[in-house]
């Protein structure tokens, strides 16, 4: 068996391919974050009926691939709305719906880790609720999220391959459209696989990094 | 627009096969990596410096590729590489495998660093040997903690197994996304693969938080 190493002429393909799952992953990751954070607070401080609903989501995208989620949005929102759905959008909106889940449950977590001395403290103070999580509560829970949120972030750029299935082209599509090109599906699925590894494994070890510098702030 | 859900009705038998070939390779994949993801965290910590170097690029190399991609790099690349002619799903097991397995031996890698050190000494130092230390003191405090992360692994498998349709395994989303092309009724279709994985994983994810409070990790 041999390793053919003409296939380092699709490098600049496979590049392109790089850069939309980079962009894919950071799209995802602010979308996520900004409706989990809503999510958990929904949660956490709605009203009862809120949260039995919120509760009901997160379990219910806890269930569902994220394959279903996406091939359901790629195809049946055109039929509901009749608006067409460009695959990047489509992926984005499945990501999304899916890992906001996921993100509310970290926020979660995070928040109910604070001892609730430090809330009640708050308001014998006289600050709001709003103020509290403002000031007090959040603060301290986004240091505490950090772990978590190393293998989340990886956790989503993996997903993002998932986009492949509706023709993105981020990596693993283009690592498709070369191997049929070349024949030489072993070296291109065994490069991406080393590509992917060159974007995973540094995000986590640069979020642990970060973390072991702060975590001392996140402590009360 | 009008819909005709009798096409879900109609196509039960499909349904109920991909449903059962989700379920084997989920339980399948499961089975395998337990005492797969046990052995590799043995040799994660064996004293052999060459061994426990592979496990580690084993492990970090499975758990940092999409479920996806390893799919795909199974079923093209693992033949050339090892000479072996495999079924599409043997293929799909393997992928699964590969990956769970990496992900098991870190749960029980954690398990069993979860409980400290002291009470394995503790142990040694009432006489017990090292193998009773481990069997009555940390094994069974450590099997507890795995317990709710194994079921977590489970839920996230069972969704996992969805990608091997990318390679023709007829599992459930393989024949949802096939009946979607034969009978042109796609929001019928699409919508009930997906209420059929809500059925079959919406009580697994419940089970799996009752696991975390009855036995997760208190500290």
């Amino acid at each position: 068996m041999q390793f053919d190493t003409s296939v380092f002429s699709y490098m600049p393909f496979m590049l392109d391919g790089m850069r939309i799952t980079v962009i894919l992953s950071v799209a995802t990751a602010v979308t996520t974050l900004v409706v989990g954070l809503v999510l958990a607070l929904m949660r956490l401080y709605g009203p009862r009926w809120l949260s039995v609903i919120v509760t009901f989501y997160i379990d219910t995208m806890r269930a569902i691939p994220e394959l279903v989620v996406l091939i359901w949005i790629f195809f049946s929102i055109p039929i509901l709305t009749g608006a067409s759905m460009p695959p990047f959008w489509a992926a984005l909106a499945a990501l999304t719906v899916q890992v906001s889940a996921y993100a509310a449950e970290i926020f979660r977590a995070g928040l109910t880790s604070i001892r609730a001395g430090q809330t009640q403290a708050g308001l014998s103070l006289g600050m709001s609720r709003a103020q509290i999580l403002q000031k007090i509560l959040l603060p301290q829970a986004v240091i505490r999220m950090l772990p978590s949120f190393g293998s989340y972030l990886t956790m989503i750029i993996k997903d993002t391959a998932i986009a492949s299935m509706v023709a993105v082209p981020e990596m693993t599509r283009n690592a498709e459209v070369a191997a049929q090109q070349t024949y030489r599906s072993m070296e291109i699925y065994t490069i991406t696989m080393l590509l992917y590894f060159l974007i995973l494994f540094p995000t986590t070890r640069i979020v642990e990094a970060i973390y072991g510098r702060i975590a001392h702030r996140g402590r009360s | 627009m009008t819909y005709d859900w009798s096409v879900v009705w109609d196509h039960r038998f499909e349904f109920l096969n991909g449903v059962w070939v989700t379920i084997i390779l989920a339980v399948s994949v499961m089975a395998m990596s337990i005492p797969l993801g046990i052995g590799v965290m043995l040799l994660r910590q064996c004293g052999i410096k060459a061994l426990e170097v592979i496990a580690t690029v084993f492990v970090e190399v499975f758990r940092n590729v999409p479920l996806l991609l390893l799919v795909f790099w199974a079923y093209y690349a693992l033949p050339r590489l090892t000479g072996a002619s495999l079924s599409n799903v043997e293929t799909g097991v393997i992928a699964l495998l590969l990956n769970v397995t990496a992900y098991n031996s870190e749960n029980f890698r954690a398990g069993v660093n979860s409980i400290r050190k002291g009470q394995l000494e503790a142990g040694l130092s009432l006489g017990m040997s090292w193998s009773q230390a481990m069997r009555k003191v940390v094994l069974p405090q450590a099997i507890r903690r795995v317990v709710p992360v194994l079921a977590s692994q489970w839920v996230s498998l069972f969704k996992g197994t969805s990608l091997v349709s990318a390679i023709a395994v007829a599992d459930l989303a393989y024949v949802g996304l096939h009946l979607r092309g034969s009978t042109f009724r796609v929001l019928e279709i699409l919508t009930a693969l997906a209420v059929i994985y809500w059925v079959l994983a919406y009580p697994q994810a419940k089970l799996v938080d009752w696991l975390h409070r009855k036995y997760g990790a208190q500290e």
